[in-house]
This record gives C-alpha cells, structure tokens and sequence, in this order.
C-alpha cells in the first residue's frame, strides 16, 4: 500500500472534480470532464444533498464505476476518485438519516449501493495493483499471511495473521489458555471432537445410503435406463449391486 | 499489506498514513437546545477523536476545536411479527465544537416540500379511477380474475 502511493498524504485535492450525481462521470472523457474553477466550498453543508435537490421525489444517476473504467486510471486518479465517493457516500447516509427522522422516503436509495459498489471496485483495483507491484519486487503478493491452525474446538482453522507487541512464547495470558483448553488435550475438546466426526460420519453415511436407495428405486421404475448416466450422476454407488436386488425388481416377470 | 491493513505503531516508526480511509460520518439533527457551534455526528465505530478531528480537518477542511464520542447501545426489542429478540446496532456519536465565532444551523430540508396532501388525494384519485375502470371492464364476467385481462 505504502508504495502504491508513495506520494499520497491524506488530504483531499480531488474538489475541484466534480460534485453529487457523479458516479458515473468519466474523468478521462475530455467532453465529458467537469472542471470547476471557482473554488469549491469545503464546509459541513457538504454533508447535504444540493438544495435543488431537497424537495426531490425522484433523483436521477448514472451507473457505478467498474472495475475495466478503473483500471485504466492512474493511481492518482484513483486517490481523488476515492475521496469524491467517500462524500458522496456520507452525503447519502446523512440525507438518509434526515429522511428517516422526518419520516419521509429518501429518494433513490439505490444511489447508496452504487457508490458502495464503485468504492469496492477502487479497492479491488488497488489491490491488484499492489500484489503485482510485491510479486515484481519481492517475488511475494504481500498479501496477509494465512496459517492453518487448530482452533479452541479442536478443528482445522485459517488463521489471519497480524502483528503482535508480544512474541507467541512469552503471550503468557494467549499461551496459559490455550494449552489448558484449547489443544486436543483437553478432555472436553477431545469429546466434542470425537461427538462431531460421529455426525460427519453420520452424514455421510445416510447420504449413501439415500443414493443407494434412489438408484434402486429409478432402476425399477426405468429398467431401460441408460446405465452410464446413472453411473455418471451416481459415482459412489455399485449400479452392478443395485440392479440385483429385491428392490429394483419391478412388477414385471423377470427376464433371465 | 492490503488496503485495511496497517502495521502497528510503535514508537520512532514513521507516521502510519491512511491513504484509503474507509470510515463514515453522518450529519445528524441537533437537539433543540444546542449551543451554535456544536456539531452532533455519528461515525464508525472505529474512529478514534483523532480520527475524527483528521477527517474534518483533512478531508472537510472544517476547523475543529475539541471532540467528544460516546457509544451508545442499541436497543433490545422484541421483533412486531415473530416475537423473538432483536438488537438495534450500537451507534457512535461524536460531538465536534466548532470555533467559537462558527455557527452551523442544521438545514430544513423539507422545509418547502409540495403539498404532501395533494399528491396523497392525486394518487388516491387515480387509484379511484383504475378501480372503477376495473369494475366497468368486469361488469359482465364477476368471477374472473384480475390478472386474467389487460
């Protein structure tokens, strides 16, 4: 993240693009660029809808930003984009919160999912900028590390790693817990360890089972069955075995 | 190192940056009595009182002079229809003074909205007169569906 944007400090530049209803504005589009000279307010009546748009039962907007208009822009642009669609976002939330207090209906609510939208495409966009930018210098995606591990309940984990103060070793209050409960050693653990591959199994068996009996049943209704269909759709079962039994004779004279 | 995720600070490392914030802030409606500089907010539960004098600084370019949050629970209630429990989400309220001399007046905004009213009878009209076209259109065939005809 650090060396997407080396240059970037937190402090919003990107005012003078353009203002509501902008979810779908081109920024490279030199037709449909807005530009505004004149400064822009930076006040908290951004936190508000523009007033001609107050009294509005029905406000229109474009589309969300997809990933391939995204991807074409530059990290810079990227950066703008982001702050634009952060106010824009806490503009609808607080005209949404308005509504709700006044007991009106907010208009267009579907505007809300639309910035979210572009928002998480800026994300994965950034994103994948980032892991080729790691797998380039340091052969690695840079991504966060994920471990496998045994959780309190005895059972396979994936565990997200993250920085601590503390090493593992010396975590004494991590540490004491998790090995007097936590590991398998413990009786409890062990119990429900053995009690929920009891139900896996269970599961598995009936699910068998079930399919034995249905291959059974569909052979009897339909002797003419085209066989490695049903072999095909029905790996686990013995179609050989099926067809000798009691159930899969149907009420016809047997042809031997 | 993915856009969320920061490396913990510890002291001498340089400043932690966040180029990509993802925190929300909403303006909300004051209580009748509120002194003219003070601004009441509800913001992600993450923010700290830095986070949110560095958002308003930064990104809303508002002056801020003291920050106060507080959490406040969400609600337990029993759901209308089914009867079981239902908790509202805890929401964080921040209170931001704003320089002495600032004054924020939380805007009307339905202040001159159209008659609610009138549009309320205008549609009721409407509704009048698709019923009756529907009566007349039937008149002949009672039983029959409405779904059954354009």
């Amino acid at each position: 993240m650090n060396f997407v944007f080396r240059n970037g400090v937190l402090k919003y530049v990107a005012a003078n693009y353009f203002r509501s209803q902008c979810t779908a504005t081109k920024l490279n589009a030199p037709s449909n660029r807005i530009v505004h000279t004149s400064s822009t307010s930076y006040d908290l009546m951004e936190f508000f809808d523009d007033k001609k748009n107050w009294n509005e039962t029905n406000i229109k907007v474009g589309r969300a930003w997809k990933l391939d208009e995204l991807r074409i822009k530059s990290n810079t642009d990227l950066h703008k984009l982001w702050y634009v669609l952060l106010k824009e976002r806490n503009m609808l939330y607080t005209m949404e919160h308005e509504c709700k207090e006044k007991v009106r209906l907010f208009p267009n609510p579907e505007r809300i999912d639309k910035v979210q939208e572009s928002m998480k495409n800026i994300e994965t966009v950034v994103r994948e900028r980032n892991i080729a930018y790691y797998q380039l210098e340091t052969g690695e995606t840079g991504e966060r590390p994920v471990e496998e591990v045994v959780n309190l309940f005895g059972l396979p984990e994936k565990y997200e790693k993250s920085e601590y103060m503390v090493p593992k070793f010396m975590n004494t209050k991590w540490v004491k817990p998790y090995l007097e409960h936590g590991l398998i050693n413990s009786i409890a653990v062990k119990k429900f360890y053995r009690l929920y591959k009891e139900k896996l199994h269970n599961e598995s068996r009936k699910a068998r089972n079930r399919d034995y009996n249905h291959v059974q049943q569909l052979l009897k209704r339909f002797p003419d069955m085209d066989l490695e269909k049903l072999r095909e759709q029905y790996p686990n079962v013995d179609i050989e075995k099926a067809m000798r039994t009691k159930k899969a004779r149907g009420h016809y004279f047997p042809k031997y | 190192m993915s856009t969320r995720w920061y490396p913990i600070y510890q002291r001498g490392n340089p400043q932690l940056r966040v180029f990509l914030p993802n925190f929300w802030m909403k303006l909300v409606h004051p209580p009748p009595k509120q002194l003219p500089n003070t601004v009441h907010f509800h913001c992600s539960m993450e923010m700290t009182k830095y986070d949110i004098r560095n958002y308003l600084e930064k990104i809303y370019n508002v002056p801020v002079i003291d920050v106060r949050t507080k959490i406040i629970l969400g609600k337990f209630r029993k759901d209308l229809g089914k009867g079981y429990v239902v908790k509202d989400d805890d929401i964080k309220y921040a209170y931001v003074t704003l320089p002495k001399d600032t004054k924020f007046v939380f805007p009307d905004i339905f202040e001159k909205s159209k008659d609610a009213d009138e549009e309320h009878l205008k549609s009721l009209e409407e509704a009048k007169k698709t019923f009756k076209n529907y009566i007349h259109r039937n008149k002949s065939r009672p039983d029959v569906p409405s779904w059954f005809s354009i």
